[in-house]
C-alpha cells in the first residue's frame, strides 16, 4: 500500500474516533463479480453432466374440469422416455402448496387454471420429452369458469374450491368512516385497475435432482432452499434431513421463486430421480415458467376519499380485489401488505380498507417484487392526482399538506418519528426536477405532441412486519489461509445483498471484504432462516452479520492479545491488522492470526442469530405497529406524448429515496435503476394476457420487457439517510419499493399533459391514443 | 434423421462433432463442448443471452441450427477471457456493478465487445443501440451501458 502501515492505521483510527464506520457507504466491488464477468458455469443448468434425464411438463388445457382420466401408456411408449410422472406415482403428500393447502403438485380429480400440472414426462433427451408431452391422453368433463374477481365472489359463481372463493379477507380500520365523509367538503370515487405482470426472470425455474445412498440432493435456482426442501419431503412423504438442497447461483428471482414453484420443479425432478435411479433436470421453459410459475395479481380496486376544501384528506374507503388466480400461495401475504398500503403514504383521520384475494380460474398469481404495493400504490397515488383536479390545486401542495412526517400517524395508527425521510425525499426531487416550473409550463398545452410531469409517493413496511417471525442465521468460518467462510441459508440472487451483509461483518471486525467468500446455501449446513423475500437480507442478515461479527471480533482480540503478549482491551482491529495500544508499532496481519489460530487449536468460527422485534397490530382492525420501519420515496417523471399516435417517451425520471444507512451505494442504486425500469415495464408495456383462462402471450417475443432503448435518457437517483429502528446503522431496505413509483409517477405525467385521466395499467401507446379518441 | 458429422473451429480449436439436423448451436456448444457461457433465457430467439459471435459477427445459437456452423469459427465469452479487450470490458463490468445476477453478462459482454470493436469509442446512444437485442432483468441497463461505455473510453 501506498501509505505506511502504521500511518494508515493512524487514519483508521481517527476514522473510528470521528465514530465513522468503515468500508460502510463504500461502494465496494461484490464479492461475486469475477466468475459472473468471466461467464463461468455457476448455474444450475451449467453444473449438470451430459448423460442427464430431463422432465417437461404436461400442463391443463382447461381453465376448469373435471378430469375423467389419464391415459400415460402412449408416452410412456414414445422412444427415450423414461418414466410419466402422475399423482399416481407421489407416495407422500401430493401437495405443493406453501401456505394454503390447496394446490396439489400433479392436478388430481380436478383442474383449476391452464396453469395446472397434470403429468410429467421424464426421458433421455429433452426433446423426447417435448414429444410425448401430446401423448398422454387426458378426458376432461369441462366446468364453468370463472375469471374476474368480484364475479368469483358472488353467491351464484363457481366454486373454485371447496372452501369459497375468497382465498384471503384483510380489513384496516381507524377512527370513523361516516363521520370522516361527513365532514367532507368533496368527495372523490376512482376505480383503478391494473394487469398480469411476469417477473422474467433470465433464468427460469430449474432444479437437479441427484439420488444416492437413501438421500437427495437437489441443486437449484431458487430464493429459500429450505421452503424446497419442505415441499421436496412432504411429496415424497420423506423426514427433511434425507433432502439436501444447495442453491446454485441465481439467475434473477423477483419473487416467483419464492413462491412455489422452485418445490414444483424439484419435487417432479425428485419423483422422476427415484423412479429411475438417475440424476433428472427439470428445468423449465419459458413458455411453462411463464404459465405455470406465479405473477403480479391483476387488481381492482375502488377508492372513494373524502376532502375538506382547502385540501385536507379526512375519509379514506378502499376496496382492493386481487385476482388470485386459482390458488392461494403467498398471495395470502400479498393482500395484507396491499392493505396495509392502501391509501398511500398520508394521515387520513378515518380510515375503512377491505382487501381481497380472490380465487378466479385464470393462472395463479402470487409473489412478485414489490408483493401488493405497486397496485396498492398506482391507485393511491393516482387517486391523490384526481382529488388535486377536483379541488383545483397543485398534486404537489396537496401531498405536502397532508404526507406522513415525523409525528404524523399512518392508517394504522402507527407513529412516525425522526426516521421518516418523506419530506426531504419529496424536496430532493422537486429540486431535481424543477417540478414547480414544469408543472405549470405544461398544464396549458394544446399541440399534438405535449410534455408533462408526474409524481408518486410511498411508504413501504420494512422486511416481513405482519407476515412472520423474521429472523437469519449468518456463520462466519475461519480457515487457516485468513478466508472467511460467510454461509447463510439467506440467498443471493442478483442484488448483491449478501455481498453488502458481508461489508458489514467486515465492517464490524476490521477485516477487509477481500478476505471473505460466500459458501453455497446448503441445508445440510446452514439454519433455515425465513425466505430471502420481503428485502430483508440488508436489514434483517445485516444484523444476524453484525452479532456474529461481534462474536468474531472478540475471539480474533482474545487470540491476538495471546500473540501480542497485551490485553484483550488494548487490542486493536483495523483494515486487516491487529496492534495493542501500548504499541501500536507492533502489527500482526489478519492472515497471520488466522494461520496462528489454526496451528494453537483456537476455533475462530462464529454464527450469528437475529430475530426482528415482534410486530403488535390488531388482526381485525390492522391498527398498531404492523413494521418496525418505513423505507420512503418519492419520483417525479416527465413524459413527451404524442396524443394521436399515443407514442409515449420518458424523458427523464427522478427518484429519491430514504434508506436509512447506505451500505453500498453503487448496489442501493442499482437496486433502484432495475426496480424502476420493471416499474415501467409494468407501467407502460407489460402484460401477461389471459383469453379465458389460457395465457395468449406465454414467450418473450409477445410479452414485452422493457430494452435498452426503452428506459429514460436521464435518470436521476438520489439516496436519503434517516436511520430506521431496526437495520446495521439504521439501514432501510431497498430492493422493492423502486418498482412502486413509476406506474402512478407516469400516469400522473401523462394527465398533466394531456388532461386524461388513464385509471389502469398498462398505459400503452393503443391506450394512450384510444383515451384520446375518445376524448376529444 | 440423418446425422451428420461435421467441423467447426470453436475458440481457437478444430472440434469435430456429429450433429442431427435438430440440434441447435446452443447446445453443442454447453454440452458436447462444454462452453457455458452463452445462456437460454427464451429458446425463441427474443432474449439474446445465446449471442456467440460466428465468423465475427454476433448470431443467437438458440435458433442457430449447429450444422449451420460447419466450417465456421465460433467464439463464446470463454474464448475472448484473454483478449485485452475483453479484459478491460470484464473490468468495466466490475467497476460499474454492471452484473447483478450475472446471467445476461456473457451476451452484454460480448455485444460490447462487436462493437467496441468496431468502434472504439461509441456514444451511449450506439451502446444503448448495441445492447438492445439483449435482455436484462435486474440493472435497468443503465451500469451496463456505463460499463461498455467507459471501457471503450480506455482502448
Amino acid at each position: 500500500m501506498a501509505v505506511s502501515v502504521e500511518n494508515y492505521i493512524t487514519e483508521l483510527q481517527k476514522k473510528a474516533e470521528r465514530g465513522e464506520l468503515l468500508y460502510i457507504g463504500q461502494s465496494l466491488k461484490r464479492i461475486d463479480d469475477l466468475e459472473k464477468a468471466l461467464g463461468s458455469p455457476i448455474y444450475t443448468n451449467d453444473l449438470i453432466p451430459r448423460n442427464t434425464l430431463y422432465a417437461k411438463l404436461v400442463l391443463s388445457k382447461h381453465p376448469h374440469a373435471w378430469i375423467r382420466s389419464i391415459k400415460v401408456s402412449g408416452a410412456a411408449a414414445h422412444p427415450g422416455v423414461r418414466a410419466v410422472l402422475t399423482y399416481m406415482d407421489v407416495p407422500g403428500i401430493n401437495e405443493s402448496a406453501a401456505i394454503v393447502p390447496d394446490r396439489p403438485l400433479f392436478a388430481h380429480e380436478k383442474v383449476r387454471s391452464t396453469g395446472d400440472i397434470v403429468a410429467a414426462i421424464v426421458a433421455e433427451k429433452e426433446i423426447r420429452a417435448m414429444e410425448a408431452r401430446d401423448l398422454v391422453e387426458v378426458e376432461y368433463d369441462p366446468i364453468k369458469p370463472v375469471f374476474d374477481p368480484i364475479e368469483a365472489m358472488g353467491a351464484d359463481a363457481p366454486k373454485i374450491h371447496e372452501s369459497g372463493n375468497v382465498a384471503k379477507h384483510m380489513r384496516v380500520a381507524k377512527g370513523n368512516i361516516d363521520a370522516g365523509f361527513n365532514e367532507a367538503d368533496v368527495i372523490v370515487e376512482n376505480t383503478y385497475k391494473t394487469q398480469f405482470q411476469d417477473a422474467v426472470p433470465m433464468e427460469t425455474e430449474t432444479a437437479f435432482v441427484v439420488p444416492h445412498d437413501d438421500r437427495l440432493l437437489i441443486i437449484g435456482s431458487m430464493q429459500s432452499p429450505h421452503n424446497t426442501q419442505a415441499s421436496v419431503a412432504k411429496v415424497l412423504g420423506w423426514p427433511l434431513e434425507r433432502v439436501e438442497v444447495i442453491q446454485a447461483v441465481t439467475g434473477g428471482a423477483f419473487g416467483p421463486k419464492s413462491d412455489e414453484t422452485p418445490g414444483d420443479v424439484a419435487s417432479i425432478a425428485a419423483l422422476g430421480a427415484l423412479k429411475t435411479g438417475k440424476p433428472v433436470l427439470m428445468s423449465m421453459d419459458r413458455r411453462e415458467s411463464m404459465i405455470a410459475h406465479t405473477k403480479r395479481h391483476p387488481s381492482i380496486i375502488k377508492h372513494r376519499t373524502g376532502v375538506k376544501s382547502d385540501g385536507r384528506l379526512t375519509a379514506s374507503r378502499v376496496e382492493i380485489y386481487l385476482n388470485g388466480g386459482a390458488y392461494a400461495s403467498l398471495g395470502v401475504m400479498v393482500i395484507i401488505r396491499a392493505t396495509f398500503h392502501a391509501n398511500g403514504p398520508y394521515e387520513i383521520p378515518n380510515v375503512l380498507n377491505d382487501g381481497y384475494k380472490v380465487y378466479t380460474n385464470d393462472t395463479y398469481a402470487g409473489s412478485f417484487r414489490g408483493f401488493g404495493a405497486p397496485q396498492a400504490i398506482f391507485a393511491a397515488e393516482s387517486q391523490m392526482d384526481e382529488i388535486a383536479r377536483k379541488l383545483n390545486i397543485d398534486p404537489l401542495d396537496l401531498r405536502l399538506m397532508n404526507m406522513l412526517r415525523p409525528g404524523k400517524r399512518t392508517s394504522t395508527g402507527q407513529l412516525m418519528d425522526d426516521s421518516c425521510g418523506l419530506p426531504e425525499c419529496v424536496d430532493a426531487v422537486v429540486r431535481s426536477s424543477d417540478y414547480r416550473k414544469k408543472v405549470a409550463e405544461y398544464s396549458t398545452q394544446s399541440g399534438r405532441v405535449r410534455r408533462g410531469i408526474g409524481m408518486a409517493i410511498l411508504h413501504h413496511g420494512n422486511s416481513l412486519g405482519p407476515e412472520n417471525n423474521d429472523y437469519a442465521y449468518v456463520y462466519l468460518n475461519v480457515d487457516k489461509h485468513g478466508i472467511i467462510h460467510l454461509g447463510t441459508a439467506l440467498t443471493e440472487y442478483g442484488s448483491g445483498a449478501v455481498s453488502g451483509i458481508a461489508q458489514i461483518a467486515a465492517s464490524v471486525t476490521g477485516i477487509p471484504l477481500e478476505h471473505f467468500v460466500i459458501d453455497r446455501p446448503d441445508t445440510d449446513k446452514h439454519k433455515e432462516s425465513g425466505a430471502t423475500v420481503a428485502s430483508r437480507v440488508t436489514v434483517i442478515g445485516g444484523n444476524a452479520a453484525k452479532n456474529a461479527a461481534i462474536k468474531l471480533k472478540e475471539r480474533v482480540i482474545s487470540f491476538a492479545a495471546s500473540l501480542l503478549d497485551s490485553n484483550p482491551e488494548k487490542i486493536k482491529l483495523a483494515d486487516g491488522y491487529a496492534f495493542s495500544t501500548d504499541n501500536p508499532e507492533k502489527t500482526i496481519t489478519w492472515n497471520e492470526i488466522a494461520k496462528r489460530s489454526f496451528k494453537a487449536g483456537v476455533s475462530l468460527d462464529v454464527v450469528g442469530y437475529y430475530i426482528a422485534p415482534k410486530c403488535i397490530w390488531d388482526p381485525d382492525t390492522g391498527v398498531g405497529s404492523p413494521y418496525n420501519q418505513y423505507t420512503f420515496g418519492a419520483a417525479v417523471a416527465e413524459v413527451e406524448v404524442d396524443v394521436e399516435t399515443g407514442e409515449l417517451k420518458i424523458l427523464n425520471f427522478h427518484v429519491a429515496y430514504d434508506v436509512g444507512k447506505v451500505i453500498n451505494p453503487a448496489q442501493a442504486i442499482g437496486q433502484i435503476y432495475g426496480g424502476s425500469v420493471q416499474g415501467i415495464g409494468y407501467a407502460v408495456m407489460e402484460e401477461l394476457i389471459h383469453v379465458d383462462g389460457r395465457v395468449a402471450n406465454p414467450n418473450l417475443k409477445d410479452y414485452y420487457i422493457p430494452t435498452s432503448m426503452d428506459i429514460p435518457d436521464k435518470f436521476i437517483p438520489i439516496l436519503i439517510e434517516k436511520p430506521g429502528s431496526m437495520g446495521f446503522h439504521g439501514a432501510k431496505v431497498i430492493a422493492e419499493p423502486p418498482i412502486v413509483l413509476p406506474g402512478p409517477a407516469i400516469r400522473n405525467a401523462i394527465l398533466n399533459a394531456t388532461g386524461m385521466e388513464i385509471n389502469g395499467l398498462p398505459i400503452t401507446s393503443e391506450k394512450i391514443s384510444m383515451n384520446y379518441a375518445q376524448h376529444e | 434423421m440423418s446425422n451428420m458429422l461435421i467441423k467447426m473451429k470453436v475458440n481457437g480449436t478444430e472440434r469435430e462433432v456429429l450433429v442431427e439436423p435438430e440440434d441447435r448451436l446452443l447446445d453443442v456448444l454447453r454440452d458436447d463442448f462444454g462452453f457455458k457461457s452463452p445462456k437460454e433465457g427464451c429458446g425463441t430467439g427474443d432474449c439474446g443471452l445465446c449471442t456467440v459471435l460466428m465468423d465475427g459477427k454476433p448470431v443467437l445459437s438458440c435458433v442457430t441450427p449447429a450444422f449451420q456452423a460447419r466450417d465456421r469459427e465460433i467464439v463464446t465469452l470463454e474464448g475472448l477471457n484473454d483478449d485485452p479487450l475483453m479484459k478491460n470490458i470484464e473490468a468495466s463490468f466490475r467497476d460499474h456493478h454492471a452484473a447483478q445476477c450475472g446471467f445476461c453478462t456473457p451476451a452484454m459482454e460480448i455485444m460490447g465487445y462487436d462493437l467496441l470493436k468496431a468502434k472504439s469509442k461509441p456514444t451511449k446512444e450506439e451502446v444503448k443501440e448495441a445492447i438492445s437485442g439483449t435482455l436484462c432483468r435486474c440493472t435497468g441497463y443503465y451500469d451496463i451501458v456505463d460499463a461498455i461505455y467507459d471501457a471503450g473510453g480506455s482502448e
